[in-house]
């Protein structure tokens, strides 16, 4: 987690970047956000019993240039963390990381965009956070493609960078809103050894009556074999939305990522296990404020015994942020995990506040967990966190002080707060 | 290995080429590069197809954001992404699918509770049970060596 050099330099360029990057024009938009945390809570250390433990985090992200239309671009985002306690309960006294960091420039003819830094990749096989570029344009009305290649973040912490490297791409072949079909390549190399090579096929079908497919498959080059299947059929039904879905894994070929491979996935790339899921989500949206929800899923293995899980959600909102709802679920799995649970959640968010109390927003959040098997001598889990806030400065500034109090297996009797400061520049 | 990379660079490159010059294959729709907010429609943007019918440049019915829309949305996050943009910048994908963060995501912005960010409360006990039944839910998120230093504490 410690910040290299390297990155430091590359962190205080991009940041110098955002800064002189609108200067040259003078129509720059510019968006600052921060998120300014504070925690304290109790932990034992390796030098004192219920030690203080006081982070204060530091989130930025800033976006310059043309925001609002196609054009050149900047984006950052990140954080930092710094210890005030300094009692051993961090391996290091500060913490940080570039999440993405990247000039780019969009064009509205065939939706041309290109960025140059670090960025989240999500195309097809590929959910990698990346340094390096990603093009991407449609190709008449019936194709789009999209290219990549750089070196992967995730593994900046194995043996240094040198030698590694990823790169891929998608095309998609799509017919209005008939059908859109995907295929995907990516390839990361680990130290100049190939760790990952895979390849995969997306796909959408929008069918009469408004039903829709959509699938995804992955195929793993390195052990030959397909390690994916994902499909899912959409139906809806006047107020309904039913769900049903498919799936399988194969675990040599879904978790055998060479070079790259970690615990605890690494011994599950040697289980000679497949995985089939199936089951259903159902929605109803009784009207506009009330949804009901349902969802069934049941787990079945070569090796293993099954597995199921069920729950229900009720959920009311309006058209604010204003929400409140609850959650009632099962889990099953005692012969494949050693236990079961029952899991309940009841929650609420309200806005606009402000008429009736000087705050403007309050939440709350209560979770219970009943466990089949005792974990740590406990059956039960008890979960509570309300929070509170106010905006200032025309919104721009909030000031939000939430705390959240625990008994569970790992805790006995465990009181955190949060103090949170968000604020906004926007010049648009 | 040195032929196996010039290989890959010359593919790169016939590639840009391709792309190059297929951009003269000009769509007939593009999507505006950002979508009005709440404030500016006065009202809620979540719900497209109450202003935009099934036409041919897009299947809106796919991006209503229904209640479990938070649980759901990889096949419109991985074929739709440019849709995504015009409302979200990549930091809020981030709130829950940045893995290379100290706090999880239902902490970072506890007083959400709007949102489904994953792992909730005790998470640590359930994870010992959610884990063995599922670890391909695990992997998408902490499957690479960097993502994967949160579970290193105690699974080394």
């Amino acid at each position: 987690m410690r910040i290299g050099k390297r990155y430091r330099e590359g962190i205080l360029a991009l940041i110098l970047l955002s800064v002189v990057l609108p200067a040259y024009s003078f129509s720059a938009e510019v968006v600052v956000k921060s998120d300014t945390i504070f925690r304290f809570f109790e932990r034992d250390t390796p030098s004192e019993q219920d030690a203080a433990v006081l982070p204060g985090y530091e989130y930025l992200q800033i976006d310059a240039g043309q925001l609002d239309d196609y054009g050149l671009s900047f984006h950052l985002y990140g954080w930092g963390r710094a210890d005030f306690a300094d009692n051993d309960y961090y391996d290091d006294q500060t913490a940080g990381e570039l999440l993405y960091g990247y000039l780019q420039y969009r064009q509205e003819v065939n939706r041309f965009s290109a960025r140059l830094g670090r960025q989240n990749v999500f195309e097809g096989v590929a959910n990698d956070a990346i340094d390096g570029l990603r093009l991407s344009s449609d190709l008449g009305d019936y194709f789009t493609l999209s290219l990549y290649g750089g070196q992967p973040v995730g593994l900046d912490s194995t043996q240094g960078r040198s030698g590694d490297s990823i790169f891929g791409g998608r095309l998609a072949h799509r017919f209005g809103t008939q059908y859109e079909i995907g295929v995907s390549y990516k390839e990361i190399e680990n130290d100049n050894e190939t760790a990952e090579e895979k390849f995969g096929v997306d796909l959408s079908l929008f069918l009469p009556a408004n039903l829709s497919l959509f699938g995804y498959s992955a195929y793993n080059e390195t052990t030959g074999d397909w390690a994916e299947h994902s499909y899912e059929l959409r139906v809806p039904i006047a107020n309904f939305l039913l769900k049903p879905y498919f799936q399988h894994f194969s675990y040599e070929d879904f978790f055998g990522t060479g070079a790259n491979a970690v615990n605890p996935f690494r011994g599950l790339a040697t289980a000679d296990e497949e995985l089939t899921a199936y089951g259903i989500d159902a929605l109803w949206q009784l009207d506009a404020a009330w949804t009901l929800g349902g969802k069934a899923k049941f787990f079945e293995y070569d090796e293993q015994d099954s597995a199921e899980t069920y729950s229900m959600m009720l959920t009311w909102q309006s058209e604010d942020l204003t929400q409140l709802g609850g959650e009632i679920g099962h889990t099953a799995a005692n012969d494949t995990a050693g236990n079961d649970y029952t899991l309940v959640r009841l929650f609420g968010y309200c806005e606009a506040m402000a008429d009736r109390l000087w705050i403007d927003f309050f939440s709350g959040d209560l979770l219970i967990a009943f466990y089949d098997e005792e974990i740590y001598g406990e059956d039960s889990s008890l979960f509570i966190s309300l929070g509170a806030g106010k905006r200032f400065l025309n919104d721009a500034l909030s000031v939000k002080l939430s705390g959240d109090y625990s008994q569970d297996p790992y805790f006995d009797d465990d009181l955190r707060g949060m103090l949170t400061m968000s604020y906004t520049y926007d010049n648009r | 290995m040195a032929n196996k990379s010039l290989l890959t660079t010359l593919t790169l490159l016939a590639v840009l080429l391709l792309v190059a010059a297929c951009a003269g294959l000009q769509s007939r729709y593009t999507l505006p590069a950002r979508h009005p907010s709440a404030a500016e429609l006065t009202v809620s943007p979540k719900v497209c197809t109450d202003c935009h019918e099934r036409g041919q440049e897009l299947a809106y019915e796919r991006y209503v954001h229904t209640a479990d829309f938070g649980k759901s949305h990889r096949p419109e996050a991985t074929q739709g992404e440019a849709v995504c943009a015009m409302c979200h910048q990549t930091s809020f994908c981030n709130d829950c699918h940045a893995t290379r963060v100290e706090l999880k995501p239902s902490l970072k912005n506890q007083s959400e509770t709007y949102r489904s960010s994953p792992h909730r409360g005790d998470y640590l006990s359930r994870h010992r049970i959610d884990g063995r039944v599922d670890p391909t839910s695990c992997f998408r998120c902490h499957g690479n060596p960097k993502s994967a230093q949160t579970c290193a504490r105690c699974h080394g």
